[in-house]
């Protein structure tokens, strides 16, 4: 019945090989490709680790892949540490994962290279899905860490340039597990927001784990998605995230971005002080040639003509008075001989010359006396002779 | 964002001036309407310089609760 003692039952046994596997292997480190990857609805994430020759399933439960910087990807290389469990239902182990991370930072550049290829093979970088980025944005909404060096440039810069503008801010961890979530989400959140204009998914320098939130899909197909144009400025000169090639507009830092973005008030201010001076020249040059074209046009065949006419009349008056003036002479000669012929036979009855002949002029009461009946005795009179006057009583 | 918001006054100013500026470059407008359009932009120049020089920067934080999003003023 030795033999009996031994025969166990299907989860006995599962047990013991459970609790055998999990003391043996209860720290352990492995290093393999990651295949047939699958985040589930749930969170956890389930997938296999394999090499040339071997696989082994794997869980990472929700509350441990939520520290994972990246999102993994089939065929990266990782390392994982956990421990090895059994799962009874299906009678197998599998290698629960605590932590993951790539096998070298090569394994991030491979991912970013595949990420890439795929998504510039659908399209995602075409120049014709480019939305052109506005000149005067009234409102611009920046994805950023609320606490992060890059904000405090953003709004530095955008006060320099242009504080006319109003800055919607919705913060996201920018680094670490689950910024990618929280940038797709503010990405979101200000597409809804009224009036934006332009977003700016930003972030400062770092290294490429770092930054690696702007390589993940799910951020590349917001930012796709976003119905607002969206600069990106992340990290330094230097780096490109996938996020870079999506975006409108790639700018190589947060203040670079931020000043693509704002038109520069020293520009105005000198565009509209050069149009004050400059204008007041325009003017001038306007009534200057205004001027010209006056002075031009009173110098012109059409404009002398009245004067012509008027120096031609002019002329005609004065040939006119002139005739008058010659007629004139003309007649005063005669006359003058007329009259000199009139004083000649006027002579000839001349009163000096009848007196000289002899004849008195008789004056009573200073009137001439030409009858002898109008002549009063009783009275004087004055006889006029030739030479003198008498008078008699 | 629905589409292309109408531009907004401190653009539009801008906007008109260099248009103006445009016009009187050209020197053939009437003098009449040349001296019309520099009294428009010297208005629109001072009232430029004026936003800009009383214009300062407003910031909005946006907060995301439980799916439902509250506006900051700072």
């Amino acid at each position: 019945m030795e033999n009996e003692k031994q025969i166990l039952t299907v989860s006995e046994l599962t047990k013991e090989i459970r609790k055998t596997l999990e003391e043996t292997f209860e720290q352990v480190s492995v290093i393999g490709e990651i295949s047939n990857f699958k985040s589930h609805i749930s969170g956890h994430w389930y997938f296999s680790l394999k090499d040339a020759d071997a696989v082994i399933n794997c869980t990472m439960w929700k509350g441990f892949n939520q520290y994972v910087f990246f999102t993994p990807q089939d065929g990266m290389k990782i390392i994982v540490n956990g421990k090895l469990t059994v799962y009874p239902p299906r009678g197998s182990y599998q290698l629960d994962v605590r932590s993951m991370k790539p096998a070298g930072l090569g394994e991030l550049q491979e991912a970013f290279e595949k990420l890439k290829k795929k998504l510039e093979a659908e399209g995602l970088f075409d120049e014709k899905f480019k939305k052109p980025i506005p000149t005067f944005p009234e409102k611009i909404g920046i994805v950023t860490a609320i606490d992060g060096a890059a904000l405090r440039d953003l709004i530095s810069v955008a006060k320099r340039r242009f504080p006319l503008v109003e800055i919607v801010i919705a913060p996201a961890r920018v680094q670490g597990s689950g910024a990618a979530t929280a940038i797709v989400n503010s990405i979101q959140l200000l597409n809804e927001y009224t009036g934006i204009d332009v977003i700016i998914v930003a972030r400062g320098g770092g290294s490429i784990e770092d930054l690696w939130a702007f390589n993940e899909e799910i951020v590349a197909r917001a930012i796709f998605k976003s119905k607002v144009p969206i600069i990106s400025g992340v990290g330094h000169e230097v780096d490109f995230t996938i996020a870079d090639y999506v975006a409108d507009l790639r700018a190589p830092t947060p203040s670079v971005a931020m000043e693509i973005a704002t038109p520069d008030v020293i520009e105005i201010k000198n565009f509209i002080n050069d149009f004050i001076s400059k204008s007041s020249t325009y003017i001038e040059e306007i009534i200057e040639t205004r001027l010209q074209d006056v002075t031009a046009l009173n110098k012109s065949y059409g404009f002398r003509l009245p004067m012509d006419i008027l120096n031609r009349k002019m002329q005609q008056v004065d040939i006119s008075i002139g005739r008058i003036l010659q007629s004139k002479e003309k007649y005063s000669m005669v006359y003058d001989k007329k009259i000199s012929l009139l004083s000649k036979s006027l002579e000839a009855y001349d009163v000096q010359r009848s007196l000289k002949r002899g004849f008195v002029l008789v004056n009573q009461n200073s009137k001439f006396v030409t009858r002898a009946s109008d002549f009063n005795k009783e009275k004087n009179a004055r006889l006029k002779f030739y030479d003198g006057e008498v008078t008699i009583h | 964002m629905t589409k292309k918001k109408t531009k907004s006054n401190f653009e539009q100013d801008l906007s008109r001036l260099e248009e103006i500026s445009r016009i009187l470059e050209e020197d053939n407008v009437e003098l009449e309407e040349a001296i019309t359009l520099f009294d428009e932009g010297v208005k629109l120049s001072k009232s430029c310089l004026k936003t800009l020089k009383e214009a300062e920067l407003k910031i909005t934080e946006l907060k995301s609760e439980l799916g439902k999003y509250t506006q900051i003023e700072e």
